[in-house]
Formats: structure tokens, sequence, C-alpha cells
């Protein structure tokens, strides 16, 4: 296997867009292009990740339309439809694609354009991932899945609502030093949780979660230009390049009530798992993490399940200020899902551009300082599709 | 298609013929023993409710302001997700099934698993 080097990152400003699908896969892929130093050489393979496009905006084939709005003829092309997942996944079909040596530069964008929509038909999008007679049928959304899931893991570890709004204040709170998330609003545990207004404010939508444990409805694009290691060697990079260390995936169940234990996230645990070891590193030695918070609660058990703290202590963690910016380990810098938005198809690509910039020291105001490790879950479906990604910033030789 | 069902109907789990573990939903080889012949055996019963939810981010079939999901542990150990028909839902509580109207499509009405209370003393109940 050939090791894989990240040469450049580049994303959208995440949010509602009035530009087209195309339009936002182009401007992020060019300024993950410009933002590697390439060369003369040129991109053999891009890798598109989207979940709804053929659905919510009559389009498909997208991977192709980027390669012709870019003019990067011959280089092959496919999209990766993996759920909420298709970010990661398409960065592992192109490391892949490196490590086997049928490409050395490959570009891998994740695109969604969700608000092309309205609310309703965006959510009934999102719930077809669900079991069509087990599930959807029933009228099941993914709220309502994240809402079944958080009563039964509230009951089983003694969480509030208290917990899940440190989530969403911490994550706000992160994204207001981001530039290119969808949400700068600061929140209070005032107007959310306790004040008379909050009841308005922060209405119900799967209880026990409320508007604010939900993350929003979001159009946007990220991208990323990965490349096999000899490469980078020939080109004029600074004195380090971060490096995807090690990935793994796992599967569960389609229908959540089929699993022995429905609040052990075991996709979660397992991909982890197998990317700390392919990457030679363990949750211990992990600077910063994306972890994917399209619900408060999910932060907290997926901080569990990926080994970073004990079963039932990751809220006690949050309470901490372990996982806040400054803190042990800083969860989610970019504001995560909730702050930053959750473009579905781009999601998992923008949790791993934030870790290129938190490694490189390019990450600005919510700068994690000296991280040298990373670590992203990219949780598809309600947890049956499952990416973990562990990236390394190594320093180079000019031998 | 459950789309497709017109009438009243009954919703079915499937009976491995090897090791006799029942699953639902359906799968085509047997999640315990791998085995691919099953026999249908009607889902119904008494359980507890495992979790609920009342959910307002609703899909676009329904017109109402929230519907009540639940995952019911029927006992016997299988587990399923329907709906809650309960003014007073509560995890562990015991509950029977009933076949009723699950949404009303374009194409009819769609029967599936509804929740209703089993009428026990308060003492009865499980909490948890």
């Amino acid at each position: 296997m050939r090791p894989v080097a990240i040469l450049g990152a580049g994303m959208t400003k995440f949010g509602r867009s009035d530009s087209t699908l195309a339009d936002l896969m182009s401007e992020a892929s060019v300024a993950a292009l410009r933002d590697a130093t390439m060369g003369n050489r040129s991109v053999d393979a891009v890798v598109v990740a989207n979940m709804g496009a053929a659905r919510i905006n009559r389009q498909t084939a997208i991977a192709s339309a980027l390669v012709d709005r870019l003019n990067l003829f011959p280089a092959a092309a496919e999209t990766v439809e993996n759920g909420p997942a298709s970010g990661a996944s398409a960065v592992k079909v192109g490391v892949q694609a490196i490590a086997a040596g049928m490409a050395d530069i490959v570009l891998v964008t994740g695109v969604e354009k969700m608000r092309a929509v309205n609310n309703l038909e965006a959510t009934d999008f999102v719930a077809s991932l669900s079991h069509p007679e087990a599930e959807y049928v029933y009228g099941v959304t993914l709220p309502s899945l994240a809402g079944m899931f958080a009563r039964l893991y509230m009951s089983r570890y003694g969480l509030t609502r208290r917990h899940l709004a440190m989530v969403s204040i911490k994550n706000h709170a992160n994204a207001m030093r981001n530039p290119y998330a969808h949400i700068h609003q600061e929140i209070t545990m005032e107007g959310i949780l306790d004040a008379p207004e909050a009841r308005v404010n922060n209405p119900p939508i799967a209880e026990p979660l409320h508007l604010y444990d939900c993350c929003p409805v979001s159009d946007g694009a990220a991208s990323l230009v990965l490349a096999s290691l000899d490469v980078v060697q020939h080109l004029d990079r600074p004195d380090s390049v971060v490096m995807i260390a090690g990935i793994g995936q796992a599967t569960d169940t389609h229908a959540v009530h089929e699993r022995s234990e429905p609040t052990e996230l075991s996709a979660v645990r397992l991909a982890a798992d197998q990317a700390f070891d392919r990457a030679g590193v363990g949750p211990g030695e992990i600077d910063v993490a994306e972890l994917h918070d399209a619900f408060t609660v999910l932060e907290i058990a997926e901080s569990e399940a990926a080994g970073f703290f004990p079963r039932g202590e990751g809220h006690v963690a949050l309470e901490q200020g372990v996982t806040s910016l400054g803190g042990a380990l800083p969860i989610n810098p970019s504001g995560g899902l909730k702050g930053r938005g959750h473009p579905v198809g781009a999601t998992g690509v923008a949790q791993l551009v934030e870790l290129t910039w938190q490694l490189r020291g390019d990450a600005g105001a919510r700068q994690v300082a000296g991280a040298g490790n990373g670590f992203a879950c990219n949780f598809g479906g309600f947890g049956n599709n499952v990416v973990a990604t562990v990236l390394r910033s190594e320093r180079r030789d000019h031998g | 298609m459950a789309d497709q069902i017109q009438g009243p109907a009954i919703v079915t789990g499937s009976r491995c013929r090897s090791c006799s573990t029942v699953s639902y939903p359906q799968h085509a080889l047997c999640p315990v023993c791998g085995h691919d012949g099953f026999d249908p055996v009607p889902i119904a019963g008494a359980g507890n409710v495992l979790t609920y939810t009342d959910l307002y981010a609703l899909s676009l079939a329904y017109a109402q302001r929230y519907l009540r999901l639940a995952i019911v542990q029927l006992d016997g150990g299988l587990r399923v997700t329907g709906q809650l028909l309960d003014p007073d839902p509560q995890m562990g509580k015991r509950v029977k099934t009933k076949i009723g109207v699950i949404r009303e499509s374009e194409g009819g009405k769609v029967y599936g698993l509804q929740f209703v209370p089993v009428q026990t003393s308060v003492s009865d109940v499980d909490p948890g």
C-alpha cells in the first residue's frame, strides 16, 4: 500500500446558497486545487460524494459534470452515494485508488444542495435511508430515530437535556470562529433551556430532542486533493505534510430495533478501532476530533464508542470542558454538524478539511494548539454505516 | 410494497426453518445461522415499550402536528418499531400490538403495527 497525503483542502461556506450544485462543487474543488501545489502534475481521478442530487436536484452522474466544469479530461470520475457517510466513503475510494497504484493524484469533492427543496421534502429525502417496510412506512425520520435513541441513552446513563444543550452551546460557540459555518449565532443555556421563552425558541423536534439538538439543513461542498507520497516528495511543500494515517469502516443492522443494545454504536466502535489500528495510534494520542453530531446526543455517544471516554462518561468529559476548545480533546472545533451545517454528501469531506487545517496550524481563531493527530467519525444511516479516519501531521525529510 | 396495501393486513416476521429464530424485518439469510428458508409468522402480542418519541419533523405523508413512535420489545424477545397510541407513554410500559392505519397515501390506506396500552394496575408496570 502506498501512503497517501493530503495535498490540498478547500470548501464553500455552508448554509443556504443561490449557487447551483455544479457551482458549489466547482468552488470547493478549485479552492482545494489552488491550495495544492501540484507543479505540472494533473488529476488522475475525481470522486464526488453526494446523497441526493438525483432526487432533490434532478441531476445524475455529477462527477462527470465536475470533470467538465474543471476541464480535468481525461480523468477517471465516479460518484459515491453512501448516505450521510458518502463524504468519508469517497475519500476512502480515492485513498484506495492511490494505494493500489491506479492513480497518483485524486480530487475528492463532497456536495449537497438540500435547500433546493423545502424542509419537509429534505427531511423525507434523508428518511429514505431508513428501513422501508419496518421504519419509514411508519413515519420514521432521522430525528425520530435520534429521539428514541436519546431517550434510551439518557435513561441508561443519567443524562438530562442540560447535557445535550451543552453540546449545542459549545458547537455554536466554535462555529462563531469558523467563517465557513452555516450557523453564526451565539446561544446560551438561558435562551434554549432555562428562560420561559425557551419553550418557543427551542421547540420539540423529536422528544426529548429539541430544535437546538438538531443540525440545520444546509447547502455546501468540501474538497480534498489526495496524492501518493512519492508525488508529494517531488513537489515544493512546507516542512510537514498531512497524511491519511488510517481509515476504518463498519456496518450495523438497517432497522435500529434489531440491534441487541440499540444505544451501543457498534459500527462506530469497530470503524474507530480499525482506523486506530491501521494508523498505529490509540484514542489517547488524538489531539482533535470531528464527530458526526447530526443530533447533540450523538456527539456524546460517539465520543465513547470511538474510545475517547468510558461508556456512559462522555457527558462528564463534556461538563468538565475536556471537549471544549482549549480542553484536552477538543471535539468539533469547526462547530460540527450543529454549527458548520450538514450538507449530507459534503459533511465527511468537510470534517477532513477541518482536520487538515487544524494539523497544518491553519485553523485561525479555532486552532487547537499543537495538533498532530486528528480523528473524524462520519456516521451514515442511523449508525448502520460508519467511516472513521485518522489523520497525522508528519515532518518531511528534505534529503 | 407496503404502499400498495389496500386493506387490513398482518405484519409478519420470518421464522428460520433451520434454527427457528424469528427475525423482523425480512432478511434473505437468517441473521443467526445463515439459512435461506423461512416461514412467515404473524407479529402480534404484548410487550414493553423500550423507547419512544413524539416526532414533529414528519415526512411528507403526515398532516398531523406530531406522531408518537416507539420501539417495543415483545414477549419472547423480538423487537419492532411502530406507532404508539397511548396518551400517557412511559418506558417499560406494557402494551399490545394491533393493526391500524399508519399512513394514508394517494394509493390508499397503509396498515401496520400500532401499540396500545394493556390494561394493568400501576403496580404491574415495569419502570424500566
